[in-house]
């Protein structure tokens, strides 16, 4: 199938990654950026093919972790079958919360907003509720088994979300080319045009909605496995929100490969950052947040972008240069 | 129709580049570190983030332990082989320490001391259990770090348990002393693990105890407004407040409290992350007066927790638990690398199990760990009385009587 190439060469490349060096910190260092692009591909899919903002992917993530977790704990279930659940739940929770927003007819930034709100509100109740463990958060018991979907060795932990990104990435290719996909730009380009053209805009936007939470979620469970660990704060906190949709702007919104580059950019310069301010806390980060700035400024269609306009100017292209927001 | 802008021969460049700059960098401090016969130590903190005042005093406690150890020669048994602190940031957040673990066991560290929130103990010590790495818990008092069975983890304080049990009993006590004047309680905590599971805890016994809990207020960190919270409490008029924050938020609180005029017949706090820190008496005495507290602090009567404080404070420094907390967990483990004669792992975590260390500042009944929990680790009830901090139970160490219920200003 056209396209899917690139994404296999990718997914080869990286995997290669444990076979070269045996370092943990890289490997620990990758698997979070791994972790980040997967839970961007989730954003990008409903925020950049669907032009549909959400503030508020922290509440598919945490509940894909939550549900994972306690699944485990609280009724012995097989941490596998919890995972695929811990999917389903987030996709559940993406479907009900996207028939409320959009039956409602929320868009733009009152659809931001109401994402916001929905994890704003799921992380409160998190926060207090016995099930969850309240703010003393679920601890996953440590039981390093490949049937507890736990592993002494970090290299497992990597490919597994590896193949996962690689499914994300896989899925996404399949649904730009597809019909699907087509009405989904249709919908982000002009709502009322592809209404009037017979696209059932909100069932659309349903859908895109539902696999995005689905993928978001899938890295709340990952998470729920790597760390176990899990409170209020980290499962439906904002930095999950934000860092769900820094990686596809700062890589490029709207493109297959945008999420992966930008949390492998952005997790890169967080580490470059902290390395060259050494020992003063908290430097690393005003370093960071100007650069980001600067990425923005400059590239603001992303790095896919960019490379797309330099391509273009200095001539070497094929037909390059369509960004996907142009 | 969006196709990508990414061919394949341009994705392969960039992530190559980028693959190997990361690479690059990430081993660059194995490099520079791999040095010298030093022990190295891991010194993990919440430097940067919402922790980071709490985090960077741990630090200057650990610092300055590492500092008087290596001036005294080092570990004679390692033919006084110095210690070399590897320092890490944990950004206040989970995956944070999880990473800076991972580099520090990079890096050949012998063991690694702190943490400081229950959150972030919880995570590093179970990456450092992977690797049978000695993880010495500077604060964090959630007792599930203790309980999850991990051979690799120590922790030298108290937990949440007895802390609980400690407060509730001197409450008791103070209460009965005053011909119990207080009978209704209002709890304000943040709600992560330390502020909730406390919560649960008050919420629990108190009754048990003679006292109603009005209400339970709970807060994220950081929270950077409680005008609300203090009108609740202003509605509800509980005889006694019990706020268990971070030092931000405790230190609002009560300014918030002293601003719209708010009284109790006191305020006394479980691990209140301000009522007994220097900075806060020193910066607002009048918020300040009269809060009681039940938590850590160092033994008034020993000499060697009152020079540090001079030297602290001759810094410009605070001294506040997390320091003296920090320097006492440093000395437990140099003492454990001098008992056990080898920066082998195994060695040192047979060296914590059997420690009967005295040489700390803490005001603690013999050294003896029980599934990595010292045993003689116990919490202080303080008070602020003019401008200083007493402490008031236990009575072998106190400084001074508890002045309840509060005088009205």
């Amino acid at each position: 199938m056209k396209g899917l190439a690139p994404i296999l060469f990718a997914i080869v490349a990286l995997a290669m990654v444990p076979l070269i060096t045996s370092s943990n910190v890289v490997i620990n260092f990758l698997v979070m950026a791994l972790l980040i692009a997967l839970v961007g591909q989730g954003w990008n899919l409903l925020g950049g093919y669907g032009g549909q903002y959400s503030f508020g992917h922290a509440a598919f993530f945490g509940t894909g972790a939550y549900v994972t977790a306690i699944l485990q704990m609280r009724y012995g279930i097989n941490a596998w079958v919890g995972f695929v659940i811990g999917i389903a739940a987030g996709a559940l929770v993406g479907a009900v919360i996207g028939l409320l927003i959009f039956r409602a007819g929320l868009k733009g930034s009152y659809f931001a907003l109401v994402t916001l709100a929905f994890a704003e509100v799921l992380r409160i109740v998190a926060s207090v509720a016995p099930i969850t463990g309240a703010g003393v958060g679920t601890l996953l018991k440590l039981d390093l088994r490949p049937e507890a979907f736990q592993f002494q060795s970090r290299a497992l932990f990597y490919w597994i979300i590896l193949a996962m990104v690689g499914l994300s990435l896989v899925l996404t290719r399949l649904i730009e080319g597809s019909r699907f996909g087509a009405y989904l730009v249709a919908v982000r380009e002009n709502e009322d045009a592809a209404s009037a053209l017979g696209v059932d805009a909100t069932m659309v936007k349903l859908c895109a909605m539902t696999i995005s939470a689905a993928m978001t979620a899938a890295g709340g469970c990952f998470y729920a496995q790597y760390f176990l660990f899990l409170d209020a704060g980290i499962a439906y906190g904002p930095w999950i929100s934000i860092e769900a949709l820094l990686a596809p702007i700062i890589g490029g919104v709207g493109t297959v490969f945008g999420p992966l580059l930008g949390a492998l950019v952005v997790k890169t310069l967080g580490e470059v950052t902290k390395l060259m301010t050494g020992d003063a806390p908290g430097l690393d980060l005003v370093i960071y947040g100007g650069v980001l700035i600067l990425v923005v400024a400059f590239a603001p269609r992303g790095i896919a972008g960019l490379f797309a306009d330099l391509r273009q100017r200095f001539g070497f292209s094929k037909i390059g240069g369509e960004g996907s927001r142009g | 129709m969006s196709r990508s802008t990414v061919t394949r021969r341009h994705f392969l460049q960039t992530s190559a580049l980028g693959a190997a700059a990361a690479a690059g960098v990430l081993h660059a401090p194995a490099v520079l570190r791999a040095q010298g016969s030093a022990v190295k130590i891991g010194v993990l903190h919440p430097v940067s983030g919402a922790l980071s005042y709490s985090g960077q005093q741990g630090r200057i406690g650990a610092q300055m332990a590492i500092d008087e150890i290596n001036a005294a020669g080092g570990i004679k048994s390692l033919k006084g082989a110095k210690i070399e602190a590897v320092l890490g940031d944990a950004q206040s957040t989970p995956d944070g320490g999880n990473a800076e673990v991972e580099k520090m066991n990079a890096a050949g560290v012998a063991a690694v001391v702190g943490g400081y929130a229950s959150a972030i103990c919880l995570s590093a010590s179970q990456t450092a259990a992977r690797y049978d790495l000695p993880y010495v818990v500077d604060v964090g008092v959630v007792d599930s770090i203790v309980t999850r069975g991990l051979k690799n983890t120590f922790r030298f304080g108290p937990g949440f348990g007895i802390i609980a049990k400690t407060a509730l009993d001197n409450l008791v006590t103070i209460n009965e002393a005053a011909g119990k004047a207080a009978k209704t309680v209002m709890i304000v905590h943040e709600d992560s693990a330390f502020g909730s599971g406390l919560a649960k805890l008050l919420n629990a016994q108190l009754p048990e105890r003679g006292f109603q809990v009005l209400e339970t207020i709970p807060h994220p960190t950081p929270t950077r407004d409680f005008n609300n919270v203090v009108l609740k409490i202003k509605a509800q008029n509980p005889d006694i407040v019990i706020p268990a924050n971070y030092y931000n938020e405790y230190v609002l609180l009560a300014r918030t409290m002293q601003q719209q005029r708010v009284q109790p017949k006191g305020i006394y706090s479980v691990l209140g992350g301000a009522a007994s820190s220097y900075k806060f008496v020193k910066e607002f005495p009048e918020a300040a007066q009269y809060i009681m507290d039940c938590n850590h602090w160092f033994d008034p009567k020993n000499q060697k927790a009152l020079e540090l404080k001079k030297k602290i404070e001759a810094k410009g420094d605070f001294y506040t638990y997390e320091v003296y907390m920090n320097y006492s967990c440093v000395l437990l483990l140099s003492d454990a690398l001098e008992r056990a004669a080898s920066a082998d792992r195994a060695k040192i975590i047979a060296a914590l199990e059997s420690s009967t260390f005295a040489g700390h500042v803490m005001p603690y009944g013999p050294t003896k760990f029980v599934n990595g929990q010292n045993q003689g680790a116990a919490p202080v009830n303080t008070q602020v009385l003019n401008k200083d901090i007493e402490v008031i139970f236990p009575a072998a160490f106190a400084s001074a009587k508890a002045v309840f219920p509060m005088p009205k200003a």
